[in-house]
């Protein structure tokens, strides 16, 4: 009987570490090209979008995720201003490097806004189970889109519709290196079909804080910084190709004025002389090694402490 | 869709990963950078399986339709694979069953009055009433065993072997004399992996020992680069001149069919699965099943597994003219079974399950295990083996020292007098082949009980001959140590051990390929 109840304590060890429980599955990767897509299931989350799920959300998110939040990095915001000078709803357009940029922007907007702003989230990986889907759309706002293209429970147009901002990442993914993939066409679009504005957001510091692969953030409570811009708007007979490069632009100027000042930004975008966000064409491991660095907002510029040394 | 099999690559997200071991089952952590070879999933079998047999009864390859073979004063016999194949046995109804229950329905509106049924079993034990009735169906056993014309093929009968001639490499072939004296014979195949079917059917399965031992032996297996692939194999190579020379003499119409993967029924179909696809069920089942094998006693496991049936799904349906037949069925095998495997490895990983061809309702001894892990397994390549001469295979299996004195008598002999003495195949051939083929006990039991031949034991260790030339080290982890030793290889207890065990031949850091069969899989390696 002993031996039983060692050797199934060991099988399940074995299993829970093999198979990683409580955590996201892997492919090997040398598995990855031989693995099938997940077939798309449709999961229903305009509950979340109702009175009773607001409700807990708010209680969520302003009695346990901010002070979690705060309590593990350093957030500093930046541009709210610019939301003043524009009417929801509105599609938040951002880079993608971990997956602490969702929390920060939703927790760096205004209580007015950020109660009527949604997420869109990658159907494959935040609502292939029924509690990661419930999860995330109650904590969050989510709702699931697709990124290799299928049915919808509820399309973002349907979300705009409705009043709610978006939260929108074009590169579809994290950035494995922390640096600024391609945008895909998706954000421009919902804004040119839905003559909706768009507020590009940047934000550095998440990928050194909590890059891919990690489950919580580094110890030390890193500085993340986040920046709005000012709204865009597509132009008469703009399409959505065209619309693209110039988002993909803004937020490579706030990540650029991040860095260093707004007049300085504004001085090399009119000269053209905007770093590209893609990063430098340098071996992995240096582009990594930079992004590894957290930022230091407001650089020159002492910061407040409560209590005097 | 299936996919088709590939090759990964052992990395920090992959999951342990299942090794058979006789009657159950490891998970096993192997190093990182490990090759694994999958096989390709199982492949849709087709959607009428007996409107399948029908279209190849009716338009052959490279015969007339089989009607026009069938006429009423004829002599007809239909000779049939025994209980060696399928492994694990198929789910009823078995596909000889309506196949011949097909043939049957053709040869009666034909008028034929003289059919006689014939199980091929060349040396293997007589199969039971109960496994004859379970092979070819209720009507079919009712119709004629009890008329004494549905039988098991005696190879040591001679007043029913008819020596028909030598082929021009002077080799006997004699075979079984009503099929050899019949208007036509007809054979019903189960082809289950590349070495079966073809011309390895009619002078092999219906063969004596005469005809056998020219290419049942040690110097043909060791040059047969692999068995599995019949154009490098030797032993096939002698079967096709037979086969030919029969087909002369005599008008032979072969079906032969092919199965998918489906190997495990449920709740075992995890392990058909790839270990980082399991569902939260799956796991559930393999910590289910690998607590209820714990547990239970000796008996109940070995139930468990030999009550298995396999849901097989048939792939393919072709009859005709022999050759032509055959390479239909190869390619449907071949599509079912084959994986590009680049370059060998130095060390070669194999988990032994609990059956093979001649322990169907009976016990794997060490020497049929030995025969499954370096013979069928380790031949299962096409090109070149997947270790390189002179490196090391690693198997699983418990290799304990039981033996089914029923079916095995020989082998006990065979294990405690002749591999106590050599395990040079060679050696023990020249020296001890010849008094157990004939052996009169043996010969009796082999006729009169369902023991298999004397000589049979011989051939399951010439069967593992080619990996012993080829590799320099072999060691079985999870095996009994002195069944092990008697066998001339060494024991481990872990994979680890194993690894450090054979670093004298293939250094510390080696490349290792694991197969990951059952199910089937042929690694082409290139």
């Amino acid at each position: 009987m002993g031996g039983l109840v060692k050797g199934g304590v060991e099988d399940v060890r074995t299993a829970a570490r093999g198979w990683r429980w409580g955590r996201r599955s892997l492919v090997p990767r040398s598995a990855e090209a031989h693995t099938l897509a997940k077939e798309s299931s449709v999961f229903p989350t305009a509950w979340s979008r109702r009175r009773p799920a607001k409700a807990i959300r708010e209680v969520v998110q302003q009695g346990g995720l901010r002070p979690l939040f705060r309590s593990q990095v350093s957030p500093h915001v930046e541009g709210l201003d610019m939301l003043g000078r524009v009417e929801p709803p509105v599609l938040f357009v951002a880079n993608h490097a971990s997956h602490l940029d969702t929390p920060l922007i939703l927790l760096s907007l205004p209580d007015e806004w950020r109660r009527i702003t949604a997420v869109a989230a990658a159907a494959d990986y935040f609502f292939d189970t029924w509690w990661r889907a419930v999860g995330s759309a109650l904590v969050f706002n989510t709702f699931p889109i697709e990124r290799r293209g299928g049915s919808l429970a509820a399309t973002p147009g349907d979300v705009l519709h409705d009043g709610w901002n978006l939260v929108v990442y074009p590169e579809g993914t994290r950035s494995v290196d922390g640096w600024v993939g391609s945008f895909r066409l998706g954000a421009a679009w919902l804004a040119v079909e839905h003559q909706v504005p768009v507020v590009p957001v940047a934000h550095r510091g998440t990928f050194a804080a909590m890059p891919r692969g990690q489950g919580w953030p580094s110890r030390g409570r890193k500085p993340v910084t986040v920046r709005f811009g000012p709204a865009l708007r597509p132009a008469e007979g703009e399409s959505a190709r065209d619309f693209a490069p110039r988002i993909r632009s803004a937020v490579a100027t706030l990540l650029d004025e991040d860095r260093s000042t707004w007049w300085e930004a504004r001085r090399r975008a009119a000269a053209g002389a905007i770093p590209d966000p893609s990063g430098p064409d340098v071996a992995t491991w240096r582009r990594v090694w930079a992004q590894t660095e957290s930022p230091r907002p407001q650089a020159g510029i002492p910061r407040r402490r409560a209590w005097r040394r | 869709m299936s996919r088709p099999g590939f090759v990964l690559e052992v990395d920090d997200r992959t999951p342990p990963l299942v090794v058979h071991e006789g009657e159950g089952f490891r998970l096993e952590e192997f190093p990182l950078g490990t090759h694994v070879v999958y096989p390709p999933e199982s492949m849709p079998g087709v959607p009428d399986v007996d409107e399948a047999i029908q279209r190849a009864l009716l338009h052959p390859e490279g015969s007339e339709p089989l009607p026009e073979l069938l006429r009423a004063g004829m002599r007809l016999t239909i000779a049939f694979d025994d209980i060696s194949i399928p492994l694990p046995p198929m789910r009823k109804p078995d596909i000889r069953q309506r196949v011949i229950e097909a043939v049957l329905t053709m040869a009666a509106d034909a008028g034929v009055d003289d059919v006689q049924l014939i199980a091929a079993n060349a040396l293997h034990r007589r199969m039971t009433d109960a496994e004859l009735k379970d092979i070819v169906g209720e009507r079919v056993f009712r119709s004629f065993h009890p008329q004494g014309l549905l039988y098991n093929h005696d190879a040591e009968d001679r007043s029913n072997l008819l020596h028909v001639g030598m082929t021009d490499q002077d080799e006997d072939v004699e075979i079984n004399r009503r099929a050899a004296e019949s208007d036509l014979l007809i054979y019903v195949n189960v082809n289950l992996v590349a070495m079966d079917g073809g011309h390895k059917s009619v002078p092999i399965g219906l063969a004596s020992y005469k005809s056998l031992r020219h290419h049942h032996n040690s110097k043909t297996m060791v040059r047969s680069h692999s068995f599995m692939d019949p154009e490098k194999s030797h032993l096939h190579h002698s079967a096709w001149r037979m086969g030919r020379m029969l087909a002369d003499h005599l008008k032979i119409f072969t079906i032969e069919t092919t199965m998918n993967n489906e190997v495990f029924p449920k709740p075992y179909d995890f392990l058909l699965k790839r270990e980082w696809e399991w569902s939260v069920k799956d796991q559930a089942s393999m910590l289910a099943v690998r607590r209820g094998l714990s547990v239970a006693p000796g008996k109940l496991r070995h139930k468990m597994f030999h009550d298995l049936r396999a849901p097989y799904g048939i792939t393919g349906v072709h009859a005709g003219e022999t050759e032509a037949v055959h390479a239909k069925t190869l390619a449907n095998v071949h599509r079912q079974q084959m994986v590009e495997v680049q370059g060998q490895s130095d060390v070669l990983v194999l988990g032994v399950p609990y059956l093979g061809p001649y322990n169907v309702n009976s016990v794997m001894n060490p020497i049929l295990a030995t025969c499954m892990g370096l013979g069928y397994y380790f031949n299962s390549y096409r090109g070149q083996p997947v270790v390189r001469r002179g490196g090391a295979v690693i198997l699983y299996h418990p290799v304990k020292p039981d033996f089914n004195q029923l079916h095995h008598p020989s082998y006990v002999d065979f294990y405690e007098e002749v591999l106590a003495e050599s395990t040079d195949p060679a050696v023990i051939e020249a020296k001890h082949e010849e008094a157990y083929a004939t052996d009169p006990w043996y010969v009796h039991l082999y006729r009169t009980s369902y023991a298999y031949h004397g000589v049979h034991p011989f051939y399951m260790w010439y069967w593992a001959a080619h990996a012993m030339d080829h590799v320099d080290d072999v060691v079985w982890v999870g095996g009994d140590r002195r069944a092990v030793s008697r066998l001339g290889f060494r024991a481990a207890t872990t994979l680890s051990d194993a690894l450090e065990m054979v670093s004298g031949t293939v250094g510390s850091s080696p490349s290792i390929t694991y197969l990951h069969n059952p199910p089937h899989l042929i690694a082409d390696v290139r």
